[in-house]
């Protein structure tokens, strides 16, 4: 029941915008969503959708800054497996792969 | 991704269409394929698909049995010519929620389906009941006689495994008669409102007067929606909304808090 940002995607896309989209491929133990889950990252931070929020999102977004950049599509490892105590933030004790790739007028594919 | 992948995908997404976009997330081929090539494919296509990844055939089966289970995943493959990994994202058409009766709580099913991104029909044969000023997000609003509507539905193929159906009448003979119109209907989900005593007595009648089998009303989820204690018509519709969700997910029915 899960809705697609594919239309927001080229919304963006026709509106001269260069994004970045990230995909969660595999889950394993307790993470915040499922696998298929998407999120659009914006390089002015006018994201759309998300990978689970908190410190784990907060990685992917870094890393699709730099996939906006140099279109290198990759896979992220989301750890969230630290000890489960107050300090340490976005802890639900899995791990996720989160494949991000450029889209948009700087795409040469 | 590829401009013209994603304008094909849109319109299969607009079409309500079932698709998979095929991305290779790791490994390169003897073909030459890269990391972050995909591919659309359509299975009322068969094995074809579209876009700059090429999948051997061997793969684009594997690729239409993922399709099938309405499931997104990863896919890993080892063959003589390349290793690596596609993730294979499905598009499955949508969840379809059918609401028969356009009264109290058909008003806010529709709007909270709609943001679960159900497809949703409103049904009631009172037209002023049944706009779509009324029901501004629902994808659909038919005012026309229930039972003639749902046999049209059916023939037109609305009424399938991913099709829900809340039966919420002005009445309970009309929630009567739509529930045996559709109780041999291979559905995801239906539901009718009504009293436990209520509907102990519609299960009588249904034995005696139509001569129903007892076991057919084994799936019908009624009284409706789950127990949280709701009151309000909005509330009533969380409950029925949380009902449809839980049995999707094949969810266990106990409070998040209360689970082991």
């Amino acid at each position: 029941m899960t809705g697609s940002l594919y239309p927001k995607l080229q919304q963006l896309i026709d509106d001269g915008n260069t994004v970045a989209m990230a995909t969660i491929t595999m889950v394993k133990g307790s993470v915040p969503r499922e696998v298929g889950a998407k999120m659009l990252i914006h390089p002015a931070g006018l994201h759309v959708g998300t990978v689970g929020g908190g410190c784990g999102e907060a990685d992917v977004i870094r890393a699709a800054l730099d996939v906006i950049k140099d279109g290198e599509p990759r896979t992220v490892r989301v750890d969230l497996t630290e000890d489960i105590s107050m300090d340490s933030l976005g802890v639900c004790g899995g791990i996720m792969d989160v494949f991000i790739e450029r889209c948009g007028s700087a795409d040469a594919g | 991704m590829d401009l013209s992948l994603l304008q094909e995908l849109n319109r299969a997404l607009r079409g309500r269409k079932p698709v998979a976009v095929v991305t290779l997330t790791r490994g390169e081929s003897a073909t030459g394929m890269s990391v972050g090539e995909q591919c659309l494919v359509d299975p009322a296509a068969g094995a074809a698909s579209m876009g700059p990844l090429r999948l051997p055939g061997a793969i684009a089966g594997q690729v239409l049995e993922i399709i099938s289970g309405r499931e997104s995943k990863a896919l890993h493959i080892r063959t003589k010519e390349w290793e690596g990994d596609l993730f294979v994202e499905v598009h499955a058409a949508p969840s379809h929620l059918l609401i028969v009766g356009a009264g109290h709580i058909a008003v806010p099913l529709a709007s909270m389906a709609n943001l679960c991104e159900f497809q949703v029909t409103v049904l009631d044969d009172r037209p002023q009941y049944a706009n779509q000023i009324r029901f501004p997000t629902a994808d659909q609003v038919r005012a026309a006689p229930l039972v003639p509507t749902l046999q049209a539905m059916r023939n037109a193929g609305q009424l399938d495994r991913h099709t829900s159906v809340v039966l919420v009448t002005r009445g309970h003979q009309h929630d009567v008669d739509c529930l045996t119109e559709l109780i041999g209907d291979d559905l995801a989900y239906i539901g009718m409102i009504g009293s436990k005593r209520r509907i102990r007595a519609v299960w009588e009648l249904l034995e005696s007067e139509y001569n129903l089998d007892r076991s057919l009303f084994n799936k019908v989820h009624a009284p409706i929606g789950l127990d949280i204690g709701g009151r309000t018509p909005a509330e009533i519709a969380v409950a029925i909304l949380a009902e449809i969700i839980m049995v999707h997910y094949r969810g266990p029915q106990a409070a998040m808090s209360m689970r082991g």
